[in-house]
């Protein structure tokens, strides 16, 4: 725009006198490039915050990690000479361990299994997993109870948000103490929660995230519900269909994107669950009495906090990553073919 | 509302016309079987609350009725378990003894203490007794709330505002180039950044809770730059025609424009930030710095072994919640509009 109306000033001026109109050109043409070399200089200013954050705590620190887990680290003088040492017991030495039982976790020392760690903490991230598909459909329903015509809903919604926004400690002491032994939930129920076996204990912790993840997916459902196509359900009433089958067949695939993408946030945050076992049980890679409960990013931390095999860690944390990535590929391929269908 | 149900309820139901009526219902009543009575009886009660039948009209009125009282009962009944657990940590938060919070304060501890806010009060001397300081303690989560929080939400609305309104070279390479990072799960690389931050001395002064945060968040820029785009670019047109620099222009245009943002995701934020528990564990090494996340987590191995002191453990964890639920309260219109409007949860 600002360069438009210098242009339209220079041709005034060039009716005036064409002599000077020719001398004017190249400053014209300088002035030109001056904006458009501005709003170059500035738009990279106004991001190179955010770009040099990212490049350097998230991109350097994914680089090192590989880095790391190729070499032999735990916390024996400094990164930076650690990184520069080859692994002994070749690059891949992490990786086999994590799926071998029989070797060394580190060199002359005899450290817990890695096959049966391994599988033991996926597992139990997969049975963490479980409270996905029954808050789905819990929040499902309640969105769907809150989008009918009713006064106060809004007051539900701030309700329902409370225990997402609450301080995970906070909830996960309380939670310790409600179904604890001898707890007020032990005595309403009947049967012992954390007191339990290890059913029971990662039950409790499901609870606690169901219980905590309800009001955000509600929210994202009930913004969904708002956005279903009114006239449609209207022509289905019309055509006499009630409301269960409006529900089932005009809401529900309107809302499938919005589902679908509560699905794929929430498995992939429920994949990195860590907390909540952990302050409700501890943790512990050498304690077999915390191990059955403990999720896969806690044998992350407990490898770090306990054995200090950095790299082992590292390692983990790719592998982590690597499941996280094929499974949300296989979520979206899955979702693709059920358009074809 | 329940002047519209009495006048329904005082309504009789409506008899289909296919029943037989006058001189000739008496006949078809005795002729009716006891099974019939029974099913027709039925119908009549279900008619009460609008459903329709062989022998009387459906009625959308008090179908509505009907499913509103049963929609309430199943809201409020769950808004019960949602709240539930708090007001039991409020009430344990009073007992005197584990004993008595633990098994018999279901609604209120059967014993409290003498006086009511001891609990509270023992917060701090315990605290103090495991070498932590309790305002101390809160401070620090304040300056780790606070200062990353506010110095990133500018950062994330500069990046904002040039992915949204500025044309530069390499624009859109960069903005993929920051959504890919946030594919990288957190714990898959939190101990290289321990490594990391520790070799930089940051782990034992809390600058590795600060400094990061400061850069800006990809997600916070993203969601507000999405808010961005949809705004007109003729008012950002006139400032730069007006000769105003896109310092300015940022300034006195695009940060009060994006005021409901921006405010929502700096709450958001700050309520992440206040309760984050991972980060700290790993990144603050110095006891010191350790935020209320920790000192709460860390409490119950500072209580040592009298019972009476157990509540306590309760009373700070109300003190750790309180804060987070203030907020909310004031600010839910806009934060839960925010979620609703971009999908962050977070």
């Amino acid at each position: 725009m600002k360069e438009q109306v210098m242009a339209a000033q220079n041709t005034e001026s060039a009716v005036h006198d064409e002599a000077e109109a020719l001398t004017v050109a190249p400053p014209q043409k300088r002035r030109i490039n001056r904006a458009v070399l501005s709003e170059n200089l500035w738009g990279w200013f106004f991001v190179c915050f955010l770009v040099i954050g990212t490049t350097v705590f998230i991109y350097l620190a994914f680089i090192l990690s590989v880095w790391l887990s190729f070499v032999d680290y735990r916390g024996n003088g400094t990164l930076w000479e650690a990184l520069g040492e080859a692994n002994s017991g070749g690059a891949f030495y992490w990786y086999q361990y994590m799926f071998s039982n029989t070797m060394p976790g580190y060199f002359g020392q005899v450290a817990p299994g890695g096959l049966s760690n391994f599988g033991t903490t996926l597992l139990n991230t997969v049975f963490y997993l479980i409270g996905i598909p029954v808050g789905m459909a819990l929040s499902l329903f309640f969105a769907a109870l809150m989008s009918r015509d009713i006064k106060g809903s809004g007051a539900f919604r701030v309700i329902y948000y409370i225990p997402t926004v609450s301080s995970t400690v906070s909830v996960a002491l309380l939670w310790s103490n409600l179904f604890g032994e001898g707890g007020t939930m032990v005595s309403l129920f009947g049967t012992e929660f954390i007191a339990g076996d290890r059913w029971m204990q990662m039950l409790t912790v499901l609870i606690l995230t169901t219980w905590k993840g309800l009001g955000g997916s509600i929210l994202l459902l009930c913004a969904g519900m708002n956005g279903v196509n009114e006239s449609h359900k209207e022509a289905a009433s019309i055509d006499g269909a009630n409301a269960w089958t409006t529900f089932w067949r005009i809401s529900l695939p309107q809302l499938w994107p919005t589902i679908f993408y509560c699905i794929v946030t929430s498995f992939i945050g429920g994949m990195q669950i860590f907390a909540e076992p952990d302050l409700i049980y501890g943790n512990g890679v050498t304690d077999a009495s915390v191990m059955p409960v403990t999720p896969f990013v806690g044998l992350i931390y407990g490898n770090y906090y306990e054995t200090r095999y950095y790299s082992y860690c590292s390692a983990l944390g790719i592998v982590l990553m690597i499941i996280i990535l094929l499974l949300t590929l296989v979520q979206f391929w899955l979702d693709s073919r059920r358009d074809k269908v | 509302m329940s002047e519209e149900l009495k006048a329904t309820v005082s309504e009789e139901p409506e008899l289909l016309d296919a029943v037989p009526e006058g001189a000739e219902e008496g006949a078809a009543e005795a002729k009716l079987s006891a099974w019939q009575t029974i099913v027709k009886g039925l119908c009549k009660f279900a008619s009460l609350f609008g459903f329709g039948s062989k022998y009387y009209h459906s009625n959308k009125r008090r179908k509505k009725i009907f499913f509103d009282v049963i929609t309430y009962a199943i809201l409020i009944a769950v808004s019960f378990i949602m709240i539930y657990p708090f007001w039991w940590m409020i009430s344990a938060s009073f007992a005197s003894s584990k004993q008595i919070m633990i098994s018999n304060s279901a609604w209120w501890p059967k014993e409290t203490r003498k006086d009511l806010f001891g609990n509270y009060a023992n917060v701090i001397t315990i605290a103090a007794q495991g070498g932590t300081n309790f305002w101390q303690s809160v401070g620090v989560t304040l300056l780790y709330s606070l200062v990353p929080v506010t110095v990133g939400i500018i950062t994330s609305t500069m990046a904002a505002f040039a992915f949204a309104k500025l044309n530069f070279k390499g624009k859109n390479v960069v903005f993929f180039y920051c959504l890919a990072g946030i594919m990288i799960p957190g714990p898959s690389i939190m101990i290289t950044q321990y490594c990391f931050y520790n070799e930089l001395g940051w782990t034992l002064n809390g600058l590795a809770m600060i400094i990061p945060g400061c850069f800006g968040a990809v997600l916070t820029a993203f969601f507000i730059r999405q808010y961005l785009y949809g705004m007109p670019t003729a008012i950002l047109e006139a400032a730069k025609i007006d000769g105003a620099g896109y310092w300015r222009i940022f300034w006195q245009f695009v940060v009060p424009l994006a005021m409901p943002a921006i405010t929502a995701q700096f709450i958001l934020s700050f309520i992440g930030s206040w309760n984050n528990y991972l980060g700290p564990l790993l990144f603050v090494q110095s006891e010191a710095w350790y935020p209320l996340a920790l000192l709460v987590a860390q409490f119950e191995s500072k209580i040592g072994s009298a019972t009476e002191n157990y509540p306590s453990i309760m009373a700070i964890s109300v003190l750790a919640l309180l804060p987070v639920l203030i907020l909310f309260g004031v600010f839910q219109k806009w934060i839960l509009g925010s979620i609703m409007l971009t999908g962050s949860k977070e």
